[in-house]
């Protein structure tokens, strides 16, 4: 007996199985939904990252056309679409009425440190369309090295005893940037997720961001049927928090019942195992200053 | 227009969407895909595990099943469900002491589902079809007594097919549910429709007939099957000085004639020396009656025997207890009963397995003014109507082997009579443990391999419906109960429990009217809401939605998931976020 109220996500799927990415992956989660709401009618940019191997590696798994683009200009490639789009429409080659969704996808080391000038230009430009951040917290394609998105003290085959910056807060950077919509989201929630790119889709032109709080089974050493509760402990204990910035209004979207001890979350991954109680603790005043301080 | 290149050699299409590759005419998928399936060393599977509460149930009730259809508010086909392993569902939404609910898994996260509330209630509804006699079979079985243990043999024997008579030795059916409990915690309304429904069934009933007084034993010996569920009506004697005098009543012959009518006579002050349900009984019917009762327990409220809501019921009625006091004479004068002289006990440590003894503290003797006293101490089985040469066991129980048999062939037992422990819904399993047990000695079929295939759980419990319609879920059923550690209990909310309404208690003690009034259907629907349906697919497409491989299938018409194992890598997402355990992950190679 099924009765479901999910309809936003009982929909076709454009992201097919037989991909190669690992099991468990939370890329694939994300990409399964973005294309349930972005449906057929949208176009992609990947970047050279884990989630081009799905999308462009030969048998591919997206329906839609995709271009296979570097990591530094996955943003221009929205850049380059959203103006090629808009001159054809003038031209009459596409009827001006039709709507066609154009959207990029990479990962954190190619969006936070590599693409940071492409993206950071795009924004400011308002180029037209939606870019996701995987936000898998390190280079993982190439096998684990530390990105600007790392979180302190997490181990990478580039940081074995642990990260000493903390993790770079691109949502917030790009909120700065006074685009139309940027939000956070998480593979564990999914209605929030759909919600809003589905938001972003029906507003009017201009660069929305999105940044993907993706736990990775393979780079941070977790079991891989625990993706999803590691994701959700991240939002539950305040490591990861789901907002939106509306035009500049910033609104919390998910707020846990009642806010667990960051070590719940650390302590179900490989990449943290070697924390002492002072970088537990150090970990937890980072979330507690993050969730309650000025700004929050 | 431009040469698009093609994707892929086996791209079939061109783009003719005018220049852009979009819309009607895609780019198209790859003819081949990679099968990661090859990938996968555990397999995810659907199935159908047990909930804990009807492992616990004796009656072996589906409770799950049965609030799977109360959560849509499908209260008939939930009483179906309910009827389908017991006879009388709103006999023990009344007066079962519900250890579904102390199983409940709900009970881990914030409080247990109040399952027998739900299961009075539907059962005070309609069925939308009942229960059928089973095509004739040629064998006759003859069952003694007509309690809850004789009525579901009866029941069921002829769901089997088989011709039932009944014999009784009161003039009315229903045992102690009608000579023992009283009318304020089971109306005789409800009773009466569930026995006859029993009866529509075509059962043969012989009232006015003592088996071994008005028939012989011999008599019986010549029918193909005997289920002997004669109770427990013997009452114990206090063993005090003094006890056999005229006011020393015992406790069920008394709270039988209230039970049925005759005209009893309650001194002013009557002391009632017990603390089970007996005596709990005894009393609130005394204070209905319009006596002043004061209960007599030699241990502490928490060894009382009785159930704890009868208990908390009774002292909200302003009913006096006398706890750790245990009787030592009754005093007389004038050839009256005038006092019952009484010692004070202290609790020792409680011997192994056993329950902490009282020990009389001296010095503490004292008389209590009292002009009645009712003896409810215990009652045990009337060995002098038993058949000779049958195996006992303490207390003059009647020894049966886990299927109900007894020490001789062709003679069945169980409920009070037998080494059950007394309650209502125990001796309802018994009744049912006995009629496949019957069945089965006609059939030849293996009660082992049945006993394997029907049971649920570990505790004894098992689906007789699922013997009579062998139409299984379309799932995989794995004898396994899922605990709360099977759960995921992230996508549970807290709900509050639903209070169930009482009379206010000086409403109640003016008359035998019910106490427990049921609730209304809104309440009742927002109760079912909080079964988590612990085992079962409750179709929240967790599966579905968070497969990163997308190898979790939604068949609308068919209302079911399937797992496409060409893709599927194992990953076990979808088991870890199944909110009921109703994905186990297996070895690949082991199913
Ligand atoms: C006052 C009281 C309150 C109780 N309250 C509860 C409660 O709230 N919850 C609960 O779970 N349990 C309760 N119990 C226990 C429960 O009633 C019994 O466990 C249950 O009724 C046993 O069922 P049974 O079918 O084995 O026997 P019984 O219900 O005792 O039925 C036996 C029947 O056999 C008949 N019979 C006996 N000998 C012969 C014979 N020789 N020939 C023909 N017929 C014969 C008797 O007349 C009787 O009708 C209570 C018991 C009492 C006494
Ligand atoms: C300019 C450039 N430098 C290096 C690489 C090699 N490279 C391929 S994938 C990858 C890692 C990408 O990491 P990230 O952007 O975090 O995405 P992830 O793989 O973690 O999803 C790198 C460094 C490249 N493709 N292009
Ligand atoms: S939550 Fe429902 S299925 Fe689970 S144990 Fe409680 S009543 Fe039974
Ligand atoms: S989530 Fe998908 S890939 Fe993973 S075990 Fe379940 S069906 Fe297989």
């Amino acid at each position: 007996m099924i009765n479901n109220p999910r309809d936003a996500l009982f929909k076709e799927d454009y992201f097919h199985p037989g991909h190669p990415l690992c099991p468990g992956c939370p890329g694939g989660m994300a990409l399964r939904w973005i294309m349930k709401v972005l449906g057929r009618d949208s176009i992609a940019n990947v970047g050279a990252t884990c989630l081009c191997l799905p999308t462009h590696v030969y048998p591919h798994s997206l329906e839609i056309p995709s271009l296979y683009i570097a990591m530094a200009p996955s943003p221009a490639g929205i850049s380059g679409m959203s103006a090629a789009i808009r001159i054809l429409k003038r031209k009459g080659v596409i009827p001006a009425e039709k709507r066609i969704t154009v959207f990029a996808i990479s990962g954190d080391g190619s969006t936070a440190d590599i693409g940071m000038a492409a993206l950071s230009g795009a924004a400011e430009r308002n180029d037209d369309g939606l870019y996701f951040c995987f936000d898998n917290e390190a280079y993982m394609n190439t096998g684990i090295q530390r990105s600007s998105t790392t979180p302190q003290f997490s181990w990478t085959f580039s940081t074995t005893k642990g990260k000493v910056q903390r993790k770079k807060d691109l949502p917030k950077i790009m909120a700065a940037h006074d685009i139309p919509y940027v939000a956070t989201l998480s593979v564990a929630y999914p209605e929030d997720f759909v919600r809003k790119v589905e938001k972003a889709r029906d507003m009017g032109p201009g660069f929305k961001y999105f940044q993907i709080h993706g736990p990775c089974p393979t780079g941070w050493r977790f079991p891989e049927h625990k993706t999803v509760e590691v994701a959700r402990l991240a939002v539950e204990t305040g490591f990861w928090s789901l907002y939106e910035v509306v035009h500049g209004s910033f609104n919390i979207t998910y707020r846990p019942r009642k806010r667990l001890p960051v070590v719940d979350y650390v302590k179900l991954q490989g990449r943290f195992q070697g924390l002492t109680a002072q970088d537990i603790r150090t970990l937890q005043n980072w979330v507690d200053e993050k969730e309650e301080g000025p700004g929050s | 227009m431009s040469e698009w290149k093609q994707v892929g050699p086996d791209a079939q299409k061109r783009y003719t969407y005018q220049e852009l590759p979009i819309g009607d005419a895609s780019i198209g998928m790859p003819s081949e895909r990679r099968k990661t399936g090859l990938w996968r060393y555990l397999r995810p599977r659907f199935v159908r595990r047990f909930s804990p509460c009807s492992e616990a149930c004796p009656a072996g009730n589906d409770v799950e099943g049965f609030l799977a259809f109360a959560q849509q508010g499908r209260y008939g086909e939930a009483l179906d469900t309910l009827l389908g392993e017991s006879p009388l569902p709103g006999v023990c939404g009344r007066v079962c002491f519900h250890p579904c609910e102390s199983a409940c898994n709900r009970g881990a996260f914030d409080e247990a589902v109040s399952i027998q509330g739900l299961e009075r209630f539907v059962a005070d509804g309609e069925p939308t079809s009942l229960p059928v006699p089973g095509p004739s079979r040629k064998e006759k079985v003859a069952i003694i007594g007509s309690g809850p243990a004789g009525l579901t043999c009866a029941y069921h024997l002829r769901r089997l097919g088989y011709e039932v008579t009944v014999f009784e030795k009161q003039a009315v059916l229903g045992g102690m549910l009608r000579l023992g409990i009283p009318t304020y915690r089971l109306p005789r309304s409800v009773l009466d429709r569930e026995i006859d429904r029993i009866l529509s069934l075509g059962v043969k009933v012989e009232t006015g007939c003592r088996v071994g007084h008005d028939i012989p034993w011999e008599h019986l010996l010549t029918w193909d099957a005997v289920f002997l569920a004669a109770g427990a009506h013997a009452a114990l004697s206090l063993g005090i000085p003094g006890d056999s005098a005229q006011e020393v009543i015992s406790g069920t012959a008394w709270l039988e004639a209230v039970n049925l009518g005759r005209p009893v006579s309650v001194g002013s002050r009557v002391g009632i020396i017990g603390g089970g349900n007996t005596a709990v009984d005894c009393a609130r019917a005394a204070l209905r009656l319009g006596s002043n009762p004061v209960i007599v327990y030699r241990r502490t409220r928490n060894e009382m025997p009785a159930m704890e809501a009868e208990i908390e019921e009774a002292l909200q009625e302003g009913i006096e207890i006398q706890w750790l006091t245990s009787p030592i004479a009754v005093r007389r004068r004038n050839g009256k009963l005038v006092g019952l002289e009484c010692i004070r006990n202290r609790l020792c440590k409680p011997e192994p397995g056993g329950r902490a003894r009282p020990e009389p503290i001296d010095g503490t003797e004292f008389v209590m003014e009292i002009d009645t006293v009712i003896s409810a101490v215990g009652e045990t089985v009337e060995e002098a109507y038993l058949p000779p040469g049958l195996k006992g066991e303490q207390e003059g129980a009647v020894w049966v082997d886990s299927w109900g048999r007894t020490s001789l062939p062709g003679l069945w037992a169980g409920g009070d009579v037998a080494t059950d422990p007394r309650m209502v819904v125990h001796a309802i399993g018994a009744g049912k443990r006995a009629a496949l047990s019957i069945h089965a000695s006609f059939t030849g079929e293996d009660l082992v391999e049945l006993g394997r295939r029907l049971r649920t759980g570990a505790k004894g419990a098992f689906s007789i419906d699922r013997y009579l319609n062998d139409d299984l879920p379309g799932v995989e059923l794995v004898n396994e109960v899922v605990g709360p550690d099977h759960l995921n209990l992230h996508y549970a909310e807290p709900l509050e429990r639903a209070a169930l309404p009482r009379l206010d208690a000086d409403q109640r003690v003016r008359d035998f009217s019910e106490v427990n009034l049921g609730c209304d259907e809104q309440r009742a629907r927002a109760e079912a809401q909080r079964c988590f349906r612990c085992g079962e697919c409750r179709g929240c497409g967790n599966c579905y939605v968070f497969c990163p491989d997308g190898s979790v299938l939604f068949d609308p018409s068919a209302h079911e998931f399937r797992i496409d194992y060409e893709y599927c890598k194992g990953c076990g997402v979808c088991g870890n976020e199944c909110p009921t355990g109703a994905i186990v992950m297996t070895a690949e190679g082991e199913v």
